[in-house]
C-alpha cells in the first residue's frame, strides 16, 4: 500500500491527472448537489416536483461521490505526511464529518422521503435548512480543498520526525552493542 | 511595472477568486454534464426539459467562471501566456462554449433524442473534461516546460 502511494507521488504526471479526475468528479457531483439543494430552496427546476428532482439525482450523485472520494483518497494517501499538518486538510476532514452528521440528521426526514415534501404547499422549513446547510458545507469543503495547496508542508518538522523514528530504530538495533560498549 | 494590479497586493485575493472559479465551474459544467448524461440515457430522462430547467444556471456558472478566470489571469498574464496547459485549456474552452451554444443546444432542443445525441454528449463531456485537465495542469508546469511539484 505504501509502495503504491509512493509510486503515485513519484510520478510527475499521475498526481495532476488524479487531481483533474477529482475536479471532474467535483463538477458532476457538485453540480447535482447544487441543483438538488436549490430545488429544495425553491430556486430552480420549479416545474418539477421536489420528489422528482431528488430522485433524479440520487443515483448519479452516488457515482459522482464514488469518483471524487476514490481520487481524494489517492491524493491524500500520496502526500499523507504533508497533509497531516495541513490546517485546510484537517478542516476539510472535519467538514466531511459534519456532512455525515448532516446525512444522519436529515436523511429520514428530507432526502429519503421527498414525496412527503410535495404534499405541503411550500417546502417545509426543515428541508430548506437541510438544503442551506448542505450548500454551505459542500462549498466550504471545495474551498478548503483549494486551500490545501496554499499551505507549505513543514518539511523540517516532517524530516525531524523521520529522523527520530530512524534513530529509535537504529538504537533498538544497536541496543545490546551500546550496552556492551558502556561496560568497558 | 507602471501599473500594479491591486489583486497582487493581497495574498488572499487569488485563492478567494479561485473558490469562485470552482463554484462557477461546478455550476456550469455540472449542469451541462447532467444534460449530457440524460442524452446518453444514464440515470435521467427527458434531456430537452432538463436543459430548459438548467440553462440559466449553466449561463450563470459560465459567467462566474469566466469573470473570475479573467481576474485570475490578470494576476500574471506573462506566466499564463507561456504556460502550455493554459493555452490548451483556452482552446478547449472556446471550442466547448461554441459547441455548447450551437450543436449541443440544437441537439438538446428536440424532444425526441436525435440519433447523434450520444455522440454530441460525448464530445461535450470530452471538451469540458479537457478544460478541467488544462486548468489543473497550469499549476504543475513551470515556464520552460519542466514539470515541477507533484
Amino acid at each position: 500500500m505504501t509502495g503504491f502511494f509512493t509510486a503515485l507521488r513519484g510520478s510527475a504526471y499521475v498526481y495532476p491527472i488524479v487531481l483533474s479526475m477529482h475536479m471532474i468528479g467535483l463538477a458532476f457531483f457538485g453540480g447535482m448537489v447544487l441543483m438538488t439543494d436549490m430545488r429544495l430552496l425553491g430556486l430552480t427546476m420549479r416545474k418539477r416536483s421536489v420528489a422528482e428532482v431528488v430522485d433524479l439525482f440520487r443515483i448519479p450523485k452516488r457515482w459522482g461521490l464514488l469518483l471524487i472520494v476514490t481520487c481524494g483518497i489517492l491524493l491524500a494517501g500520496s502526500k499523507a505526511e504533508e497533509y497531516y499538518y495541513n490546517a485546510f486538510f484537517r478542516t476539510k476532514l472535519i467538514l466531511l464529518g459534519a456532512v455525515l452528521v448532516h446525512e444522519l440528521v436529515f436523511r429520514r426526514g428530507v432526502y429519503a422521503n421527498p414525496a412527503a415534501l410535495d404534499r405541503t404547499p411550500t417546502v417545509p422549513a426543515s428541508a430548506k435548512l437541510a438544503a442551506a446547510l448542505s450548500l454551505l458545507l459542500w462549498t466550504s469543503i471545495a474551498c478548503c480543498g483549494r486551500g490545501i495547496g496554499y499551505i507549505e508542508p513543514p518539511l523540517d518538522k516532517i524530516h525531524a520526525e523521520i529522523h527520530l523514528v530512524q534513530d529509535a530504530a537504529l538504537a533498538a538495533l544497536r541496543g545490546p552493542n551500546l550496552l556492551k560498549g558502556e561496560d568497558h | 511595472m507602471l501599473i500594479t494590479n491591486p489583486l497582487n497586493s493581497s495574498a488572499l485575493a487569488f485563492p478567494i477568486l479561485e473558490c469562485f472559479h470552482i463554484v462557477g465551474f461546478a455550476l456550469s459544467i455540472g449542469t451541462i454534464a447532467i444534460v449530457d448524461f440524460s442524452l446518453l440515457g444514464v440515470g435521467m430522462r427527458r434531456p430537452a426539459q432538463l436543459a430548459q430547467d438548467t440553462w440559466l444556471w449553466t449561463l450563470g456558472g459560465l459567467v462566474l467562471m469566466l469573470f473570475s478566470g479573467l481576474l485570475l489571469f490578470s494576476s500574471d498574464p506573462d506566466m499564463y501566456y507561456l504556460n502550455w496547459p493554459f493555452l490548451i485549456k483556452m482552446v478547449f474552452f472556446v471550442a466547448a462554449v461554441i459547441f455548447h451554444y450551437t450543436v449541443h443546444r440544437k441537439t438538446v432542443a428536440s424532444d425526441i433524442p436525435p440519433p447523434n445525441g450520444k455522440l454530441v454528449a460525448c464530445v461535450s463531456l470530452a471538451l469540458w473534461a479537457g478544460v478541467i485537465f488544462g486548468g489543473i495542469f497550469i499549476g504543475f508546469v513551470y515556464p520552460g516546460l519542466s514539470l515541477g511539484r507533484g
